[in-house]
């Protein structure tokens, strides 16, 4: 199926047009933009990114490591210091502080990694369509739709004044 | 100093064809420009500064820390006051990235990045100070809670393992931090740069190419790592005030000792942060990006912290005295007409009476004033720490072993190294990844000019 | 000196017990292997003990030898021996160090044409000086400390036998005075023996008897003896110190009166004058004085005296009615020229006083023996000058430094063209020896001592000679039979050793060789009576030269004596129990005499007393000395011996190469360590000849630069912090305790923790030093139990009390536990640097009880003001604390409480974050800044090392264990006889050393141990910062403050 590439100058175009072309059943979209536009993204991908659920699982693996291992460790060899419990809740905290931000950041990268794809593609080939423009200031909408659409999409980017619109895969 | 023009980056960034590239991708990455001469000089400078350095931390290995000014009872002494200081220093990065962009502060943008990198610095710096300042480095590794044949762990219960564990997460949080932001960046440098670079900023870039599902994941880790920095940046420099806070030390075991410490790391943080940016912004002509009104608000943070340090001193002399202490009283009369009164006056001077300047806008918006300002704020917080830590243990419970320490050339020499280790990965960092968040820039610029188009129609 | 191995010590065994057969040389081998044949008497492991006889100075205390497979590694002193009954002191511990010493001479030495000595054997040696004799022995000289009866009875026959010209015997700080007076007051020649364990009222006429007069151990446990507290509740005796300075000895005074130097014998006098009329003597006493004392009257004496005429009124009265007074004579650096006087005075004063037959025993001269005698040795110079003087031979003394430079023994010396020294290592004197035959150190000797009539010490050797040496008397005896068949005639036969034995014959020697001597302590006629001579006693100022405006002290110093100890680094290292300086000389001065020359601490003088006597020195201004004295201490100033002269320092003479510190800045710099003030002084004489040593006047110039004073103790003045704490007496009496209730109060972490424990159902006993309302006041318990600080099923929980009562301050605790745990030297730079490794210091506080405060602050300056005493000597080592604040801030578990309630240190895990020391409000833990394993023990000191105690590396923490090693060492037995340790079975070093025992060691959860008893005392005991609830083991038991005399 061919691939249309349509180039915007401002976001809330490339909203819009998303939005249009929704309406007429084209649902095999994606955006090449410059920067990070909440709108853009909410029009494409409407769900919440999952992201979250690896901070918080981090972040809870990491508080029980902590204080598991602090408890467990001052058992396995009582040593008695200072003449204090062996095992100390307050000064155990720390620990299971630190620990909780650890985990759970790296979670999070983790997360990023999966949910973002990344890393993406083969190393140095960039997708059909993509180009050094979209990492200046230009946004990119790709539509794949079926030979017979392809002057009704073309037409339709035009109408919100794409800056230009090309078939980039036959 | 204008941005030089797009053909002298030619042969690193090549403006992309068929499209003009955006201003703000040329300015910033105008400062990955070829090294000039005098950059060369600089970091040669300073990287053969650290090994002279490092030659004179060998010789103290071997001979042992007696070459260092310990003594009796005073056995904390620069290295530490030094490794509070940069630890100190990594805070203003932090803040700036995480806090204030759960604040929503748009005009962070123009100095988290260059901030961020600093705290990865500041960190990689300080964490240099633990080995340092122990007597058997070779055996330092027994801090970490390991397995072995002695079937012995560590003692969680002392402040040093807390530390450990502090520095530690927050240097690995920071630096995560730092390169999630950058990724995008990555991506425009790619997309302009040939060579060993092109190979370079395609790896880092993990194939990045702005599409929804990245961008959103990406906001979304930004935000959670913000989240979690947070929490992180005020608990560590409070566990490292606890290094003192938990000892019975005179003028060490006070309660406000974390909240105090913070104020104090964000206070030299932003100083640091103001140190560094205004010699790169005047260099590289980022005049456009970082304007006097981030000076401004900058200014009002170090005043604002500079108050709050203050505040401190004030109440710490108010208790000891208000307690009838003894033992603290007479500590806090030696810490001020004692011996080391040169210290304890710099540190008041620098911290709580030169900052007083940024009461005024003019002031806040002079850059080399300010810069001034920053000097002495960075001479003050160090001889903070050092008066916190030598004079404390110089006059503690028994008179009769009170003591005197005065650093010996091997503690300054190595403190100086210190410096040059930490502007030598700066000085690296800016001709390798992009001083200014591009993306964030190019966020506000499109913006701007969306709104231009709304306006036409 | 030949490379020493440990298999070569394992065969150098057993000579004591005559298994010397065992004994072999061989190559060194660097293989550890075990005995082929164990020698019988050596258990690896095991100490073997010799029993034997210090001679570090004439005391003559008895010592029990610890040998470990052969090598001795520490000195005790002999629990059987009257002198010192198991004590010993700092020099005593530090004597070890004689026989290991880098200084020892290899064998015996010829010195070139070229100056420099070369080796010889001793056949040659012997030949050499033989050959000297054979023309013309008259000319032939013996000069040398007393080498004990039997050596001393052979050595005359040798000076018989050869024709010698005759033999003098030296000792610097012989106390001849006193022979001379008695003989004067009591007209028969006698030893009078003092005895202050019976009295009740102790007066001392300058009289240092706590640091380096006669027999300073057994005087300080008579002292505690007099004054224990628990034995006399309403104080015991009284001590009374007369003299110029705030010595040591006067620090453990009651009342120290800053009377003028050299007015004792005034002083005597008028004191005697108020006891007669109070009563005292006998008629015939009162007529035959009448005479004498008129002139002595209170108020000229005052005058004369600086002491005023109430305050001798009133002394006097109390001397009149004490029970068993002593007064003890002017001596060591006091002794003037007017010292048979002033001596005779005092003898007269105790006469009056009825303490002759009490506290004063008049023993008989020992019969055999020769007396030291400073005439004989003047008129020696003298022949020496003129040239009668052919051959000079040298032993046990060191002349050449401790002469007053005005005999110019030095240029005599070079007179005589044929000297020869016996020194074992280098010293002044044998620096300008043509011949060096070394003699063996004492621990490698056979000898005897005499201290007094009946009581007869025996050395035997626990070693075998580390060096080519030879017993002193078996050097000259070959020596005599080489000169000729007749001298060889007319010599004893056989070695010293059988001599030795032959002499004893009386006793069963294998039994003297085990309890080490024979001690029948005889005692002295009940009663005395004045010699019509005291009617010309002749008390007066004594004279003194020089025309400045300070008298100059030159006193004994408690450490280096009279310089003998300077080469024994433990003693260079220790500090000055008055000062807390170690390494160098300094000049008291009062803080009105520092104001008027426009001095501060460190800045040197010019001191001139006449002729060409002058010397630069750093000042130390104190308030405890009389504006009209300066006093620097006798034992620095040495030009010789690596620890002793500054040779080491410079990085040169030191035989193996090995360096404390080699300081470049030193090269140019004086070879002499400090000033030597004998070369001040001038050579004065007493009525009979006797040695003075108050004899100048100083005056002093400002130098114009300051050197950096090596202080140890950073500030005397306690500021009320609950450290050295003291009790009045009646408030003891009272009832009252030391500990305030209130103070405790403030610690509100105590209660909390306390009322835990109630509610965990612990049961809280009163604790030392709380007073049983203290315990729970308004229903709070406010007091702990250090015996509840073990693990609960452990039967020990070890601790530790020290009675501040008892500590004199003199240092012999430190010196042991120097020895004891290896602990290592670091010099002089180091020490100024504050880098002293010392396990144990003694902590010396100045207050008189209230202190004015200063902006609601106590003065930083110290306390010390003349007339008052208010000294509290405080022993500060780990407090093995229940909740040790060291402890939790170790990352790395390297120290930790143990089951026993010990405070472990290990080693092996500290990686050196020095943590645990800032937590320490004690600050007993010390930090190795260098490898000093390496570099503290030259070789062959290395060998002296306790293999019991790890010698610790570069970069790890230590502290005071309370010697753990000798805790195991009991345990094992006691496990055997499936039984606890008893009470009294483990003795950490410092206390088996105290000559006071002020210090108890044992297990507290052992009701009935001495220890629990005195750490459970609810009036004295306390704990040093009680108000930071560090819950230590050690318990102080306060001193108690008895207050001037009162009638």
């Amino acid at each position: 199926m061919p691939l249309l590439l349509g180039v915007f100058e401002t976001p809330n175009k490339v909203v819009e047009v998303i939005g249009r072309l929704r309406n007429r059943g084209y649902e095999d979209l994606d955006v090449f933009s410059p920067a990070p536009f909440p709108a853009v993204e909410d029009a494409l991908i409407d769900k919440p990114s999952r992201v979250r659920l690896w901070t918080l699982i981090g972040g809870l693996a990491g508080v029980t490591t902590g204080f598991a291992m602090t408890i467990w460790m001052s058992l396995d060899w009582p040593i008695v210091v200072g003449g204090k419990e062996l095992a100390s809740i307050p000064p155990y905290v720390v620990i299971g502080f630190e620990l909780t931000i650890l985990f759970g950041g790296l979670l999070t990268l983790v997360g990023l990694a999966v949910h973002a794809g990344l890393p993406h593609g083969k190393f140095g080939k960039n997708d059909v369509g993509y180009s050094a423009r979209f990492s200046a200031e230009d946004f990119g909408l790709t539509v794949r739709c079926k030979e017979r659409d392809v002057v009704e999409v073309d037409a339709l980017l035009r109408a919100f004044n794409a800056k230009e619109v090309s078939l980039v895969e036959p | 100093m204008t941005p030089p023009p797009a053909a002298s980056v030619a042969d690193m960034i090549r403006p992309v064809p068929l499209v003009a590239d955006s201003q703000v991708n040329r300015d910033i990455l105008a400062v990955m420009d070829r090294p000039t001469m005098p950059y060369w000089l600089l970091l040669g400078f300073l990287v053969v500064f650290v090994h002279a350095a490092g030659a004179v931390w060998v010789y103290q290995v071997y001979k042992g820390l007696g070459i260092a000014g310990y003594a009796h009872p005073i056995f904390w002494g620069v290295y530490i006051v030094t490794f509070v200081f940069w630890v100190g220093i990594a805070h203003a990065g932090t803040l700036i990235s995480a806090i204030l962009y759960l604040f929503r502060s748009k005009w962070r943008n123009a100095i988290n990045r260059s901030a961020e990198a600093m705290t990865v610095f500041a960190v990689l710096t300080a964490a240099q100070f633990l080995g340092i300042h122990v007597g058997r480095i070779w055996k330092s590794y027994f801090i970490l809670p390991y397995p072995n044949q002695r079937g012995l762990w560590v003692n969680f219960k002392s402040p040093l393992v807390w530390d450990t564990f502090a520095i530690s997460t927050y240097g690995t949080i920071s630096a995560l931090f730092l390169f999630v932001g950058l990724i995008p960046d990555f991506a425009i440098a790619r997309d302009r740069s040939t060579g060993w670079r092109k190979v370079l900023y395609t790896a880092l870039a993990l194939g990045w190419e702005g599409k929804s599902k990245q961008w959103k994941a990406w906001n979304r880790t930004v935000l959670h790592l913000s989240g979690l920095c947070t929490p992180l940046v005020l608990s560590v420099h409070s566990v490292v005030s606890w290094d003192f806070a938990m000892s019975i030390v005179p003028t060490w075991h006070a309660t406000i000792f974390a909240p105090y410490f913070v104020a104090g790391a964000i206070f030299s943080g932003f100083a640091m942060v103001l140190t560094m940016m205004i010699p790169v912004r005047r260099i590289f002509g980022l005049e456009a990006y970082i304007t006097e009104y981030h000076f401004d608000n900058m200014g009002k943070f170090i005043l604002l912290t500079s108050l709050i340090v203050g505040y401190s001193y004030v109440m710490e002399f108010f208790i000891a005295w208000y307690s009838g202490n003894e033992f603290e009283q007479t500590a806090w009369w030696y810490r001020v007409f004692g011996p080391y009164w040169i210290s304890t006056w710099t540190m008041l001077i620098c911290n709580t009476m030169i900052p007083q300047l940024l009461w005024f806008k003019r002031v806040r918006t002079h850059v080399p004033t300010l810069f001034a300002v920053s000097i002495f704020v960075n001479i003050g917080m160090w001889f903070e720490r050092y008066v916190i830590i030598v004079i404390g243990l110089s006059h503690e419970y028994d008179p009769a072993v009170w003591g005197i320490y005065t650093p010996r050339p091997a503690e300054l020499m190595i403190l100086a190294g210190s410096f040059a280790f930490f502007a030598m990965f700066f000085v690296i960092f800016i001709k390798l990844f992009p001083v200014i968040a591009v993306s964030e820039m190019k966020e506000l610029a499109i913006h701007r000019k969306s709104h231009a188009h709304e306006g036409a129609h | 000196m030949p490379e020493l191995d440990r298999r070569d010590f394992l065969k150098l065994v057993g000579v004591g017990a005559g298994a010397a057969a065992a004994a072999g040389c061989s190559d060194p081998v660097e293989k550890l292997i075990p005995y082929v044949v164990q020698p019988d008497i050596i258990t690896p492991g095991i100490p073997v003990y010799y029993a034997s006889t210090c001679r570090e100075c004439p005391a003559g205390c008895g010592l029990h030898v610890k040998t470990r497979e052969g090598r001795p590694i520490k000195l005790e002193g002999n629990p059987e021996h009257p002198v010192n009954k198991g004590s010993l002191c700092a020099r005593g511990q530090a004597g070890l160090g004689r026989t290991y010493h880098p200084d020892r001479f290899p064998g015996p030495m010829l010195r070139g044409s070229d100056g420099k000595l070369a080796p010889i054997s001793w056949k040659d040696a012997t030949e050499l000086v033989a050959t000297k004799l054979r023309g013309g022995a008259g000319g032939a000289y013996l000069l040398g400390s007393d080498p004990g009866p039997t050596a001393s009875g052979v050595l005359d026959k040798w000076v018989a036998a050869v024709g010698a010209g005759g033999r003098i015997v030296y000792e610097p700080f012989a106390p001849e005075a006193l022979v001379e007076a008695a003989q004067l007051v009591f007209g028969n020649a006698s030893e009078p023996v003092f005895d202050l364990s019976k009295a009740d009222l102790v007066v001392s006429f300058a009289n240092d008897f706590l640091e380096t007069w006669v027999s300073p151990v057994e005087h300080a446990r008579q002292l505690a003896e007099a004054r224990d507290i628990s034995a006399h509740p309403e104080g015991g005796a009284r001590f009374v110190y007369f003299g110029p300075r705030l010595s040591m000895t006067a620090s453990s005074s009651d009342e120290w009166i800053p009377a003028r130097p050299g007015s004792e014998g005034i002083l005597a006098m008028a004191l005697a004058r108020v006891v007669l009329e109070n009563g005292g003597g006998s008629a015939s006493e009162r007529a035959l004085l009448a005479g004498v004392l008129d002139g002595f009257d209170a108020e000229r004496a005052a005058a004369r005296t600086g002491v005023d005429a109430k305050t001798i009124e009133r002394v006097g009265k109390a001397l009149a009615k004490a029970k068993a007074p002593i007064a003890l004579p002017p001596a060591g650096g006091f002794a003037s020229n007017r010292a048979r006087a002033a001596t005779a005075a005092v003898l007269v004063l105790n006469q009056l006083t009825g303490a002759v037959g009490k506290t004063l025993a008049l023993l008989p001269l020992p019969s055999d023996g020769k007396r030291a005698s400073y005439k004989e040795l003047l008129a020696l110079v003298d022949s020496m000058k003129s040239g009668k003087v052919s051959v000079l031979l040298v032993h046990g003394a060191d002349p050449a430094y401790s002469m007053p430079q005005t005999t110019d023994f030095a240029d005599a010396l070079t007179k005589v063209p044929f000297v020869v020294s016996f020194a074992s290592s280098t010293d002044e004197t044998s620096a300008l020896a043509h011949l060096i035959l070394p003699e063996h150190t004492p621990l490698e000797s056979w000898g005897d001592a005499q201290p007094r009539a009946g009581v007869r010490s025996v050395l035997q050797p626990a070693v075998r000679p580390l060096q080519d040496t030879q017993a002193l008397i078996d050097a000259l005896l070959d020596i005599g039979r080489a000169v000729s068949p007749e001298v060889a005639a007319k010599l004893p036969t056989g070695s010293f050793r059988t001599l030795l034995e032959a002499a004893w014959s009386d006793a069963d020697f294998r039994q003297v060789l085990q309890r080490g001597g024979v001690f029948a302590e005889k005692s002295g006629p009940a009663s005395a009576s004045l010699s019509p001579g005291v009617a010309k006693l002749g008390v007066a100022d004594p004279v003194l030269e020089g025309e400045g405006d300070y008298v100059l002290l030159a006193l004994p110093s408690p450490l280096l004596y009279d310089g003998r100890g300077a080469n024994l680094p433990w003693l260079q290292e220790i500090p000055d129990p008055v000062t807390k300086i170690v390494w160098q000389s300094w000049l008291e001065v009062s803080h009105e005499t520092a104001q008027k020359l426009g001095l501060v601490a460190g800045d040197v003088v010019v001191i001139e007393t006449g002729g060409q006597r002058r010397a630069e020195v750093p000042v130390v201004p104190r308030g405890g000395i009389r504006n009209d004295v300066v006093a620097l201490a006798v034992g620095q100033g040495h030009t010789q011996g690596l620890y002793a002269s500054r040779e080491l320092e410079r990085g040169v003479n030191d035989p193996q190469g090995k360096r404390l510190y080699p300081l470049p800045e030193n090269a140019g710099r004086q070879v002499a360590r400090g000033v030597n003030v004998i070369s001040l002084l001038a050579a004065a004489t007493d009525e009979a000849g006797g040695r003075a040593w108050l004899t100048t006047k100083a005056k002093l110039t400002k130098a114009g630069r300051s050197e950096r004073v090596a202080f140890t103790g950073a500030n005397d003045n306690m500021r009320e912090r609950m450290l050295g704490e003291a009790i009045t007496l009646s408030d003891l009496v009272a009832g009252k305790s030391v500990v305030d209730p209130e103070m405790l109060g403030l610690a509100a972490s105590v209660k909390e923790r306390l009322q835990d424990a109630a509610r965990r159902g612990e049961e809280m006993t009163p604790p030392a030093g709380v007073p049983a309302e203290a315990l729970t006041r308004n229903g709070e318990l406010i007091a702990f139990n250090p015996a509840d600080d073990a693990k609960p099923g452990s039967p020990y929980r070890w601790g530790m009390s020290i009675d501040l009562d008892r500590c004199t301050g003199c240092s012999a605790c430190v010196a042991a536990c120097y020895l004891e745990n290896n602990v290592p030297i670091v010099g002089e730079e180091q020490s100024i640097r504050g880098r002293i490794m010392s396990w144990l210091r003694l902590e010396r506080y100045v207050t008189d009880g209230d202190i004015d405060y200063v902006g609601g602050r106590p003065p930083h300056s110290t306390l010390e003001r003349l007339g008052h005493v208010g000294v509290r000597h405080l022993p500060m080592l780990c407090q093995h604390c229940g909740s040790a604040p060291c402890e939790p801030v170790c990352p790395v578990f390297a120290t930790y409480h143990n089951p026993e309630g010990l405070n472990g240190m290990v080693y092996n895990r500290c990686i050196g974050t020095r943590y645990c020391s800032n937590n320490c409000p004690y600050k007993v833990r010390r930090f190795n800044y260098f490898d000093y394993s390496l570099e503290t023990w030259p070789e062959p000191m290395k060998l002296m090392l306790n293999p019991d105690v790890t010698v610790r590396c570069q970069g790890v923490m230590e502290k005071c264990t309370y010697c753990a090693q000798r805790v195991e060492f009991a345990r094992q037995p006691a496990k055997n006889e499936k039984r606890l340790i008893r009470d009294g079975e483990v003795t950490p070093a410092c206390a088996q050393s105290c000559p006071t025992q002020a210090i108890t060691f044992g297990n507290l959860k052992d009701a009935d141990s001495q220890v629990a008893k005195k750490a459970s005392d609810p009036k004295r005991g306390y704990h040093a910062l009680h108000v930071l609830n560090t819950r230590p083991a050690t318990t102080y038991l306060a001193k108690v403050v008895r207050g001037p005399v009162e009638v």
